[in-house]
């Protein structure tokens, strides 16, 4: 018989030594748990990406626990914009998975709220990477995140759209004004059946590289913002001229081809943006060949070009199992077979080991060639962005937008992001 | 009910049957209670709980990762000076006062065609019942998308006629009317609401008013109307409430963003989007909870002026 009294009394043994238990669990190893071949532990992994790129991971996981008997990895991917969304959700019910995928916007927004595992504790091998490259994955000395890959910005044009028009290919030595006059050519010459590109002014990074040509970062190390209002209105008056005519795509036709993107689509003649997205835009266009070439700068020497880890591998704060994660993380930015797997996929491999060990061919050639191409001019790569960089960055694309519908001017497109980035850095400080 | 009459002459101090009678109550109650328990529960837990911590929430500065901060009533102050806060208002608001009167005349019209008798009415009822069935479903947001895109079938037909807008989801002035096409596209609801309602009005009626002369109008004004006013109020009350509530095409047509130039920011989505894309939980929960006191006081005010058009049978007027 079971009465009241046995029955609390037994509830009350069995939490007790349950906390018990699970005290010496995460005290008896700083490593967290172990598995075994015959009894794996398992870790979960997420990402985002096309079907392409979870193709290419789930590759790498099997090779991965080929290699690790004693782990399995459970993997799950959306793509970027639900990406984000869901990881809030997880982070504050406090269950983010133990590895993931990770982007520069964010790192600041989890790292600094201690949702990210310190990677300095746990053994990962780093002796392989560029030293300029680590500080952007760190935060007040913290390792938070491990750089899988580079990209570096990079005007893209398809050769094949140009000789109709009997327009030379750039060499991508340009200013401003003959980047604009280039754009214009296209509309002109095809006479609006090809658009010259998107507003390159609507693009942060880009806006970025600006400032660094003007010798302006973007923001200060108190993460407050770096320039004033008149640098702004001077960037988006860059393409002031442009707007309307055929040299820049409308923007109600970007919209109409969201999500994929109008040089994806074969609307415009360029594309201004990061270089590892070569394999998506062949994809799309079905083109056969696309060439890269340097940003405009005014400044010939001084190009404002960075590498930016493209990509960047975490651990959550929570995990259970810091070992296995960080094998896992030392894995997939390492071994020689992962760089082959992904080829330029995730950006040109940060690792020199997995970079050596990876044969590049056709475009995946042009991205590394690329990259070879600019090293004179790149500068260190910025510090992780302030909190809430996502939010800005998408309300910069969203105001430029909406200037090109002609629904702001210049001047009330600025103080409209200046007032929403003021008041985001107030909301976050 | 029968032995009513004869337990209300006993005198009150006998006693007896009274309190079993209650005993009797007592355990029919709790018997009732018990089987509503699952939904109680349910409803507590998962309804009424995050309700009051949203309620709290809406007072502070919450991220989602570190502990909300107490900030009285700021959230609803900001909310004021926010341009996509008003924004947001604007386009709901249009969307809702557009929206279901035409949503609701389409549906009525429909319901009196398909309350004449002819041949094959049951198909007809299906027939156009059946978008309302998929119409808020995820995949029929991305059909209009496609429909209303850049030389879909829309942008097509028109141009056969010589009318040349283009397509309507990169047009911030022709994304409105798409809106509300979808949602009056998906009258079957209320118009199953409305048959029902008809069918009750006594044939009687449209013969006296045939004998005397009165015409389709006339008819349709002094009896359908006022026949059917019940039925009338609590559909607008409804597709109302419910209008203000657009999210899933909203989001799904403008992938997440309200684009084309904040022309489909809806509320609810722009409060989705200051929760879980900008972290600001308990400026979301401010806007959440304006929105329950708005529609509270619209459907209060619906009560108000419905005495003056509503008629229930019985009613003296």
């Amino acid at each position: 018989m079971i009465n009241r009294r046995h029955f609390l009394t037994t509830v009350a043994i069995g939490t007790a030594s349950a906390a018990a238990l699970s005290a010496c669990g995460n005290g008896s190893s700083s490593s967290g748990q172990t598995g075994s071949a015959e009894k794996p532990v398992t870790i979960n992994y997420t990402w985002w990406g096309n079907d392409d790129r979870a193709e290419r991971t789930r590759k790498a996981i099997a090779l991965f626990e080929s290699k690790n008997p004693d782990i399995k990895v459970n993997g799950n991917f959306t793509d970027f914009a639900g990406y984000w969304q869901k990881r809030a959700t997880e982070a504050a019910g406090g269950g983010l998975p133990d590895v993931m995928q990770w982007d520069l916007s964010y790192l600041r927004d989890y790292g600094q709220r201690n949702q990210l595992l310190d990677l300095g504790t746990v053994k990962i091998n780093t002796d392989a990477f560029e030293k300029s490259l680590l500080p952007s994955g760190q935060i007040k000395g913290k390792t938070y995140g491990i750089p899988t890959s580079t990209n570096a910005f990079a005007v893209y044009y398809d050769p094949a759209k140009l000789a109709p028009l009997g327009i030379a290919e750039p060499d991508g030595s340009w200013s401003y004004k003959e980047f604009n006059d280039f754009l214009t050519q296209v509309g002109t010459k095809s006479n609006g059946a090809l658009y010259g590109g998107t507003d390159y002014t609507g693009v942060w990074w880009m806006f970025n590289i600006w400032l660094r040509q003007n010798k302006i970062e973007a923001f200060t190390s108190d993460g407050k913002l770096g320039f004033s209002k008149d640098d702004l209105k001077k960037w988006w008056n860059l393409t002031g001229s442009l707007r309307g005519t055929n040299a820049i795509i409308p923007e109600d036709r970007v919209t109409q081809l969201a999500p994929k993107s109008p040089f994806g689509s074969n609307a415009t003649a360029t594309e201004v943006t990061w270089d590892n997205f070569m394999a998506g835009y062949l994809g799309d266009s079905g083109a056969k060949e696309l060439k890269l070439v340097p940003v405009p700068s005014d400044d010939p020497d001084n190009l404002g070009l960075f590498l930016k880890p493209s990509m960047l591998m975490v651990a959550s704060a929570k995990t259970k199992f810091k070992d296995a994660a960080a094998r896992f993380i030392d894995f997939m930015v390492n071994d020689p077979e992962v760089g082959q797997i992904f080829k330029t996929s995730r950006g040109v491999p940060a690792s020199k080991t997995q970079r050596d060990g990876t044969t590049f061919e056709g475009t995946d050639k042009l991205v590394v060639d690329y990259e070879k191409s600019i090293e004179k001019y790149l500068k260190d790569a910025p510090e992780p962005p302030i909190v809430g960089f996502g939010t800005l960055e998408a309300s910069f694309k969203r105001i430029a937008s909406d200037l090109n519908y002609g629904k702001l001017t210049v001047d009330g497109a600025t103080d409209a992001w200046f007032k929403e980035a003021e008041d985001l850095i107030k909301q976050n400080s | 009910m029968t032995q009513s009459p004869t337990l209300s002459r006993r005198p009150a101090s006998s006693g007896s049957p009274l309190p079993r009678k209650k005993r009797q109550r007592g355990t029919d109650a709790r018997a009732g209670y018990t089987f509503l328990l699952p939904w109680l529960l349910g409803f507590i837990a998962l309804t009424v709980g995050p309700m009051i911590s949203s309620l709290y929430l809406s007072f502070t500065n919450y991220n989602l990762f570190e502990p909300p901060k107490w900030i009285g009533l700021d959230n609803y102050t900001t909310l004021f000076q926010d341009e996509r806060f008003l924004q947001s208002v604007g386009v709901t608001v249009g969307y809702v006062v557009f929206g279901t009167p035409l949503k609701l005349a389409a549906a009525l019209a429909v319901a009196m065609l398909l309350n004449s008798k002819r041949r094959g009415q049951g198909f007809y009822r299906s027939a156009f019942y059946a978008p309302s069935l998929i119409g808020a479903s995820v995949s029929i947001a991305i059909v209009w998308k496609a429909m209303f895109g850049d030389s879909g079938p829309v942008d097509q037909g028109l141009s056969f006629f010589g009318i040349n807008l283009g397509g309507w989801v990169g047009n911030p002035s022709m994304t409105m009317p798409m809106f509300i096409l979808l949602t009056v596209w998906q009258f079957g609801a209320p118009m199953v609401i409305f048959l029902a309602g008809l069918k009750q009005i006594p044939g009687e009626l449209y013969e006296a008013a045939s004998m005397d002369g009165a015409g389709p109008v006339r008819k349709f004004f002094n009896i359908t109307w006022p026949m059917l006013s019940p039925v009338i109020f609590f559909n607008l009350l409804m597709e109302t409430i419910h209008a203000f509530q657009i999210f899933a095409s909203a989001y799904i047509i403008s992938n997440g963003e309200g684009g084309p130039a904040g022309s489909t920011l809806f509320y609810t989505l722009y409060l989705y989007l200051r929760g879980f894309s900008d972290f600001r939980m308990g400026y979301a929960s401010a806007m959440a909870w304006l929105l329950v006191i708005v529609v509270g006081i619209i459907t209060l005010i619906f009560f108000r002026t419905s005495k003056s058009w509503v008629h229930y049978s019985g009613d003296s007027k």
